[in-house]
């Protein structure tokens, strides 16, 4: 075919592509649609499938800590349209607040490190040691959290519990310190789930914060280091400011996956339904509990336990979404106050 | 001999330096420079990139730089704050005073260098903070004034170099929403905060409208009775509106240097007078 010259086209139809962009567009709606929708029916099982707890705990789900299937060895009786065990009761307060603890315990941990370790690998290390490096938090961001639950349980727990938390148990007697004194038991508490929780949101925060760093520009570290600012000025002025909104995120992602980790909580928490005496005391997680207790929930021949773990799976799904919304509203706050130009090729 | 001028011209283009280069460069003598280069010589690698440059830069005026893409300018201005330093395979010979103290001398600590020898960029580099922030930056860090005079110091700057007005209702918004000129004129603020002796300024109006252009032009007059500058500029009518000096850069050596006037119209190498007429068309 030959070629058209410029100018030839005299009065062609205009029309050209925009029926495929139309049907282009609508697909990508579509796609776009399918997390919210897949959001919303989560929702919505859970929402039908715990309905009947909902109504058989009421507030005591969040005011009281005693969780009790009742006794399997009397018959159902109905309370209130609600078909249950004889002395079944279900309070979430221990589970909700171990949740709570032991995530903020991991975040409180985790972030320094990741965002120390960050800092050093993309700023300081020589490429080579900060590729391998590298390397390593992808590796430790693979492997599976059983795996790590089991060495937790195996060889954390009872190494802290030996050669760690005797020491920081005599921390001075001071009201506040309270938490930290008394008996450290055998290693399965909340202390050590917040560690292990801890080393599996570090991976995922050190990497995004590394390479958050990795992408700020050079033009406003050279305006800073033509100040006269020493390496470390010039962090406080570019660097940081410029990832921060990006960490706070990476931040709220740790925080998620602690909050809904599971299986090494299981193994590591001790598994108590109570309120920790101290920072070393037993306890458990919603997570960890709806895991454990599945099994027995479903001997209940009244099926309200197993309603009342969908409906503590329903709490945690709400905590998880209010700590994103949360995030996202400071990341928008702290992202308006710069403004920083994306991609703007400074 | 006229044939061999124009083959060569052909073979080059714009400037290339004739096959007589070994010619001492010509530059006019200044009684007191605030800087100067002896023999500066840099190369990055094995790759030289400036040989021998002599050059003093007169105190309380504007010196031009000029000359062909990749001659060297950018490196020079660099070299006279330390910049380049951390650059990788950065190598130096030949010194450069300040003030007739050796700025690469043992001891020298490149920061204080920095604090008195600013610089602004090609394109504007605000800091990702409040517009006040960015030119109190280096008046904070260096503890120039009390905690109590540091909104006076940013108000003084910004009205110095004219962004005042356009700003004083929003100091605490993000820079990033400034216009170019405005952005560029921000970086000048914040490099006059910390009171340079001498400021260096590498194409800084390249990116900017003819407009914005005008108005750094304007304020760079302005601040020449107080403080000492080096532009390089790829643009010759700029050069001949705003500068006192001109030195011509070409393949990494300094051809030709002295007043503006004298360079542009009598330039006494054929190099310089060649690249000054290319460019005029
Ligand atoms: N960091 C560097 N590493 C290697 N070569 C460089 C570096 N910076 C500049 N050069 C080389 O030095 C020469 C001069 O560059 P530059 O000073 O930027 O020139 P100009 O500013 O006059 O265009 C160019 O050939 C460039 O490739
Ligand atoms: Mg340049």
């Amino acid at each position: 075919m030959a070629q058209e010259a410029p100018g030839a086209g005299g009065k062609r139809p205009l029309e050209g592509r925009g029926r495929s962009l139309r049907v282009l567009r609508a697909l990508l709606g579509a796609a776009a649609g399918v997390p919210a929708l897949a959001l919303a029916a989560m929702v919505a099982v859970l929402l039908v499938e715990a309905m009947p707890a909902i109504r058989y705990n009421g507030l005591g789900l969040f005011t009281s800590g005693l969780w009790s299937i009742g006794s399997l060895y009397s018959q159902p009786v109905r309370t209130g349209g609600v078909l249950h065990l004889v002395g079944a009761h279900y309070g979430a307060l221990w589970l909700i607040v171990g949740t709570v603890e032991s995530s903020a315990l991991a975040l409180l941990i985790g972030f320094p490190v990741a965002y120390g370790a960050a800092v050093i690998i993309a700023e300081r290390l020589p490429r080579p040691l900060a590729a391998s490096l590298g390397l390593c938090l992808e590796v430790l961001a693979g492997i599976p959290s059983v795996v790590i639950g089991l060495w937790g349980v195996l060889v954390l727990g009872p190494f802290l519990a030996h050669d760690i938390y005797p020491e920081l148990a005599k921390l001075p007697d001071v009201p506040v310190l309270d938490f930290f004194r008394g008996g450290v038991g055998s290693g399965e508490g909340l202390l050590t789930a917040g560690l292990v929780l801890a080393l599996m949101i570090i991976p995922i925060i050190a990497a995004t914060s590394r390479d958050l760093l990795r992408q700020v520009p050079r033009a406003p570290k050279e305006g800073a280091a033509a100040l006269g600012m020493t390496r470390r000025e010039t962090f406080k002025a570019v660097q940081s400011r410029w990832i921060r909104s990006g960490v706070a995120g990476a931040a709220v992602l740790g925080l998620g996956r602690a909050l809904g980790e599971t299986i090494a909580v299981a193994l590591v928490s001790g598994s108590q339904i109570q309120n920790p005496s101290n920072i070393y005391d037993t306890m458990t997680t919603i997570a960890a509990t709806v895991v454990q207790q599945l099994d027995s929930a479903l001997t209940d021949p009244s099926h309200l336990a197993v309603r009342s773990l969908a409906e503590v799976a329903l709490v945690l799904l709400l905590i998880t979404l209010a700590v994103n919304s949360l995030a996202r509203l400071l990341v928008r706050r702290s992202a308006r106050d710069v403004a920083l130009p994306v991609g703007a090729g400074l | 001999m006229v044939s061999t001028v124009i083959a060569e011209e052909q073979e080059v283009g714009g400037c290339r330096l004739l096959l007589d280069q070994i010619r001492p460069a010509i530059h006019a003598h200044l009684d007191d420079p605030v800087i100067e280069t002896f023999g500066l010589t840099i190369g990055f690698g094995n790759e030289p990139v400036l040989s021998g440059v002599d050059l003093p830069v007169a105190r309380h005026q504007i010196t031009a730089i000029v000359g062909p893409s990749g001659s060297g300018k950018t490196t020079f201005l660099r070299s006279l704050n330390r910049m380049n330093d951390k650059l990788r395979g950065f190598r130096r010979s030949g010194r450069v005073e300040l003030e007739g103290q050796d700025i690469y001398g043992a001891g020298v600590d490149p920061l204080v260098v920095r604090k008195r020898v600013g610089m602004v960029f090609q394109r504007p580099n605000p800091f990702p903070m409040s517009i006040r922030d960015n030119v109190l930056a280096g008046v904070k860090v260096h503890k120039m004034v009390p905690r109590a005079a540091l909104a006076d110091v940013a108000e003084t700057r910004l009205a110095e170099v004219g962004l005042w007005p356009a700003v004083a209702g929003r100091l605490s918004d993000s820079p990033y929403r400034l216009s170019g000129g405005q952005q560029q004129l921000l970086c000048l603020a914040r490099a006059l905060a910390v009171a340079p002796d001498v400021l260096l300024l590498d194409e800084p109006t390249s990116s900017l409208d003819p407009v914005s252009t005008e108005a750094v032009e304007a304020l760079l007059l302005r601040l020449a009775a107080k403080v000492s500058m080096v532009i390089v500029t790829h643009n010759l009518a700029q050069a001949r509106r705003i500068a006192d000096q001109v030195a011509f850069f070409c393949e990494g050596r300094l051809i030709e240097a002295g007043p503006t006037e004298a360079v542009f119209e009598s330039p006494k190498r054929r190099e310089t007078g060649k690249y000054l007429q290319g460019q005029f068309g």
